[in-house]
Parts: structure tokens; C-alpha cells; sequence
């Protein structure tokens, strides 16, 4: 989008797009990421795995 | 085509996931031997169980040197053999079927879980350890007693089996 809109200023659109960082949607990705890891960790390690009587045939 | 960089570290966590989720099941499979409940048993008739090499007398049999097999059948509203007894730290193949609408078998609060299907047969194969009582749930809606229908599973020591064992066939 930013593109078609910028098409007038091709200076500006070269340099926003370098400078444009979103550091709180790169924050909130690596909460999600260690949430869902540390969810399938206790799921299926402690939990699964852990339980009595693992069928194993 | 420009990638911004904070959008391949993304890209990259969710394949590193992806990976994570993938090796935790394969190392299930390969390490503590995570196996499925397949549809690998011969279908019978729900009908003739009693005309049943395994399923006439549900009962515990000892299969081999520390193995054991027990075939069970579910029904309105309970399961047979009840309780089911096995001896200390052994590997018990349970064959379950049922006789008349679809049953579960859960051993509660352990992963031993599968349904119990007229004319099929679920097996699965467990490794019990030290002496201990499991109950049995049915977790398929099967009738108006099913909240009531429950085994149980004693896993007993070596003695106690061998004493059980012989009461039994008395
Ligand atoms: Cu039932």
C-alpha cells in the first residue's frame, strides 16, 4: 500500500521503509513464540509423556 | 522482493516451530515408544461374542515370559472382566470390544484411551509398574447408565496374582 501511495515520492519510500521498525509487533511475536513453546513443553513432555501408562503398541 | 528483517526473524520463529512440534513427536515415537491405536485387529461379530476364542470369557491371560493380554468387553453399563487384574511391572496388551453400542475405555488419568467399538478391537499395549488400583471410565455417551459405568484396573503383586489366579480357576 505504502508503495502505490508513495509512487509520487520515490526518495521517501526508500528511506521509510528502512526506518520503519515495529519493535512492539516484534516484542509481542517473541511473548507469543515462548508462550507456545513453554505450552507444547508442559502438553506434551510433563504432561503426555509424563502420565502413567503410555501406550506404546 | 524486500523482505524487512524483523519479518524473516518471524518467518523463521514459526519454522523453528513448526520443527519443535514435528521432533517432539517423532522423538515420542522413537524414544518412549508413543504408539497409536490402530485398526491393525480383524473385525468381528458384536453378535457372537460368546462363540469368541477371546471375548466369550473375558479374562487375563499370560502371553509370554513378563507379558500379559486381557480382553475386555464393554457393555450396557459396565466392562468385563471387572476388575481387571494384572501383576507388577509387566506389559499388558489390553484387546477391548463391546457387545452392543459404542463404549470408551479410559484408564483414568493415564493415556491408556480408546474406544471400544462393536465388531472392532482396539488394542492397546501398556507397561504397568508398581502395584496400584486405576478406574475405568466409559467416555462415550452410550445410554441412560452411563454416568454410572466404570472398571476397574488392579495392577497386584506377583503373589497376589498368582493367589488371585488360582481362586479364580477354582
Ligand atoms: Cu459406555
Amino acid at each position: 500500500m505504502s508503495r502505490t501511495e508513495t509512487a509520487g515520492a520515490p526518495t521517501d519510500d526508500a528511506g521509510g521503509d528502512e526506518e520503519f521498525d515495529p519493535v512492539g509487533t516484534l516484542a509481542l511475536i517473541a511473548v507469543y513464540f515462548a508462550i507456545l513453546v513453554l505450552a507444547w513443553v508442559y502438553i506434551y513432555y510433563i504432561e503426555f509423556l509424563g502420565r502413567d501408562l503410555v501406550v506404546v503398541g | 522482493m524486500h523482505i524487512h528483517a524483523y519479518e524473516k526473524i518471524w518467518l523463521a520463529l514459526s519454522i523453528v516451530l513448526i520443527l519443535f512440534l514435528l521432533g517432539s513427536v517423532t522423538y515420542g515415537a522413537v524414544g518412549p515408544g508413543v504408539a497409536m491405536v490402530a485398526d491393525s485387529e480383524a473385525q468381528i461379530d458384536a453378535n457372537a461374542l460368546d462363540e469368541d476364542d477371546r471375548f466369550a470369557e473375558p479374562r487375563v491371560e499370560q502371553v509370554g515370559e513378563n507379558e500379559y493380554e486381557a480382553y475386555v468387553v464393554a457393555y450396557q453399563f459396565g466392562f468385563d472382566p471387572s476388575p481387571i487384574v494384572v501383576p507388577e511391572d509387566s506389559t499388558v496388551t489390553l484387546q477391548i470390544t463391546s457387545r452392543d453400542v459404542i463404549h470408551g475405555f479410559e484408564v483414568a488419568g493415564t493415556n491408556a484411551n480408546t474406544m471400544a467399538v462393536p465388531g472392532e478391537v482396539a488394542e492397546v499395549t501398556v507397561e504397568v509398574g508398581e502395584p496400584q488400583e486405576y478406574g475405568i471410565v466409559c467416555n462415550e455417551y452410550c445410554g441412560a447408565g452411563h454416568h454410572g459405568m466404570e472398571g476397574k484396573l488392579h495392577v497386584v503383586t506377583e503373589e497376589e496374582f498368582e493367589s488371585e489366579d488360582g481362586g479364580d480357576s477354582e
